[in-house]
């Protein structure tokens, strides 16, 4: 839930309560005041018309007095009662109005009296449902005009939080070395706006040292490595040498040409982060992956792979029309010429890493007798290979050093680079597994 | 043949002479630029291996230095960056080649071979080698005076076997020679049996000795 949703909620909800308990209590209350003051009014108008009654007594005259407002009723009755005594009457209950009843007893001459005064409490009610009304109305227009005014004030206050919270969603530690806020008139926005200046700064300054570091590291480990193949290569010089000497010397010169294509490959990941491809270029994607396919001719020859090259029109899954059986037919007279080709401007030498990683990758995780698929659809390059019945973990595979295969010889930087390419020119990447095949897909 | 290694890292030039010796190149070393420039001052070289990045000042200056003096020595650069920009300046200012470390000693040692070729036979690109003729520009190999019909991977190969001959070539130096650093991406060696196999046999029809060996599944070398 949004901030500001969740403090008007509470707000509002608050406000419904306070007015659900108030308005009736104020109601009744306000009830209770008006009989309150009906009764004493009607025990002031007893004590006012006594004269008048003792008269009508004194003169047996029954009947009733007139007095604006009120009812009064004078009655002989059978002695015993005394005192004042005050009630609603709702003896008849078709009277839809209430009345307040005074009833007195009193003796004149030994006889008794009763006195019934009455007024009606219509007039009274009404007007108490039109303060409750009024009041009530006016309760709820006040409390949503606080609501309005807090909303409103909140969102201003909040202001500077959610350009802060902008600012840091765009912020990129590879890109921006500082980050710069604009200072509130809140304090607690202007210290939190400091804390995650600084937390940003801290940040640039760990990743640019550990940027050199890699870089500096890669770059001090290419002498030691190439002393070391250099001694290697004038250990096999060395006489006599026999054969399990010549197989550790292998063993070594093995090692250490996956070290040192490592260490390009560290290199070569620097050199992207550091933006050092700048040089840009009008480049072929057919043209490149012509020239890749033919590069590796041998090696898909070797697993007699069947390597397919098309574009969106001429392929039909499953319609083996145009495959290049590679252990027959060179890979370089695939008649890739009527293929749509799709040229970018980019750098060159990326370019050709990104492709030549994606098929070699194609190639190396294949299986024998397998198929390789390239499709160039528009601006989208997919390319399919049979290879391990499983899917690959989506997650994992573009990460560094996050191997799948067993393989001794992947050293799990490929995938890495290849990502590292499509977002440095802005395209997508992603894998699939389907129909069996693995699909790597690059939208330029 | 005169060599001279700029290079500052000592058990790296001391390796690289170790190698060229055995072509009977006379080598000399210089471990900083001050040394370098007093070298290249007073003598004339067939070849200079030039490192750029050296502890007292950059290598691109010594190339500088000789050009401006007019100085024919050929130059390979050999440099710990690789970078396309090194790469283009350093030809630009007149080097011959150049080589990203860590290079592999048979390489660096054709490269010299080629350059030295190139400064020495001004015109003629012809020479031999016991019954074999190679005509570098043309790139053509007689046997005997027939022309042998090679295709280009396997002349090249022929030409860095020659280059190295009597030394063991490894199966890492021999791909990336013949298909640059893409072949580092597969660990099969297997395409360089099948081209030694097609040279031996071509070379064999063309009645040459069988002067290739393979040296326990190590490398291949070229014994005369």
């Amino acid at each position: 839930m949004q901030l500001l949703k969740k403090t008007i909620t509470s707000y509002f909800l608050f406000s419904v309560i306070i007015l659900l308990v108030a308005i009736p209590v104020f109601y009744f209350a306000l009830k209770r005041m008006m009989v309150a003051s009906v009764d004493e009014n009607l025990i002031a108008t007893k004590t006012r018309i006594m004269p008048q009654l003792l008269d009508a007594a004194a003169g047996n005259n029954e009947s009733n007095l007139h007095l604006p407002g009120y009812d009064v009723q004078l009655k002989k009755e059978q002695p015993g009662k005394k005192g004042d005594s005050l009630y609603n009457n709702e003896s008849n209950p078709q009277l839809s109005a209430p009345n307040r009843l005074l009833a007195s007893h009193f003796y004149i001459n030994q006889e008794s009296y009763r006195v019934e005064i009455k007024t009606s409490l219509v007039d009274r009610y009404l007007l108490i449902q039109r303060i409750v009304l009024v009041s009530a109305l006016l309760l709820v227009a006040l409390l949503l005009g606080l609501l309005l005014i807090n909303r409103m004030l909140t969102k201003k206050i909040w202001q500077p939080f959610y350009h802060t919270l902008k600012r840091l969603q765009e912020y990129r530690v590879d890109k921006q070395p500082v980050l710069k806020l604009e200072p509130s008139s809140v304090s607690e926005f202007n210290d939190l706006n400091k804390a995650i200046e600084q937390l940003a700064e801290r940040n640039y300054q760990v990743y640019s040292s550990q940027k050199e570091f890699t870089e500096n590291a890669s770059h001090e480990m290419q002498s030691p490595l190439a002393v070391f193949q250099s001694k290697l290569e004038l250990l096999m010089q060395t006489k006599p040498l026999n054969e399990d000497q010549a197989a550790l010397i292998t063993d070594l010169a093995n090692a250490s040409k996956r070290m040192v294509r490592l260490n390009k490959s560290l290199i070569l990941l620097t050199k992207i982060d550091n933006d050092q491809f700048l040089e840009k270029e009008t480049v072929s994607i057919k043209e490149t992956l012509q020239k890749l396919i033919q590069q590796y001719e041998f090696q898909i020859q070797q697993q007699s792979i069947h390597l397919h090259f098309s574009d969106a029109q001429d392929h039909l899954p499953g319609k083996p029309a145009s495959n290049i059986a590679a252990s027959n037919i060179a890979a370089s007279n695939i008649p890739a010429s009527n293929i749509k080709d799709l040229t970018v401007e980019a750098n060159k030498t990326l370019i050709e890493i990104l492709l030549s990683n994606l098929l070699s990758n194609a190639i190396r995780h294949n299986i024998p007798n397998g198929s390789i698929d390239i499709t160039l659809n528009g601006k989208e390059l997919t390319i399919r290979n049979s290879g391990r019945p499983s899917s690959l973990d989506p997650n994992r595979l573009f990460q560094r050093f996050q191997k799948e295969s067993p393989d001794a010889n992947s050293i799990g930087l490929g995938l890495e680079i290849v990502k590292k390419i499509t977002n440095l020119n802005h395209y997508s990447i992603q894998y699939r597994f389907e129909n069996k095949m693995h699909t790597f897909s690059v939208r330029f | 043949m005169k060599i001279l290694v700029i290079e500052d890292e000592e058990e790296l030039s001391k390796s690289i002479v170790a190698y060229l010796k055995a072509e009977s190149y006379v080598c000399e070393v210089a471990s900083d630029f001050k040394t370098a420039m007093e070298k290249t001052e007073s003598f004339d070289y067939d070849c200079i291996l030039l490192d750029i990045s050296l502890p007292d000042g950059n290598g691109l200056q010594v190339l500088k230095e000789l050009k401006a003096n007019n100085k024919t020595d050929g130059v390979i650069i050999i440099s710990a960056r690789d970078s396309m920009t090194d790469r283009i300046t350093g030809l630009n200012l007149g080097a011959d080649d150049y080589l990203s470390k860590p290079f592999h000693l048979p390489e660096l040692s054709a490269r010299i071979a080629a350059v030295i070729r190139r400064r020495r036979f001004d015109g003629s690109s012809v020479f031999t080698l016991n019954e074999f003729t190679f005509d570098t520009n043309a790139k053509i190999v007689k046997v005997s005076g027939k022309p042998v019909d090679l295709t280009r991977t396997e002349y090249d190969l022929l030409l860095y076997l020659v280059s190295n001959k009597n030394r063991v070539i490894s199966k890492n130096a021999i791909a990336e020679r013949i298909s640059g650093e893409e072949a580092e991406i597969f660990d099969n060696f297997d395409f360089i049996y099948a081209h030694i196999k097609n040279l031996k046999k071509k070379l064999a029809a063309a009645g040459s000795e069988d002067y290739i060996k393979a040296v326990y599944g190590m490398g291949y070398k070229f014994e005369i």
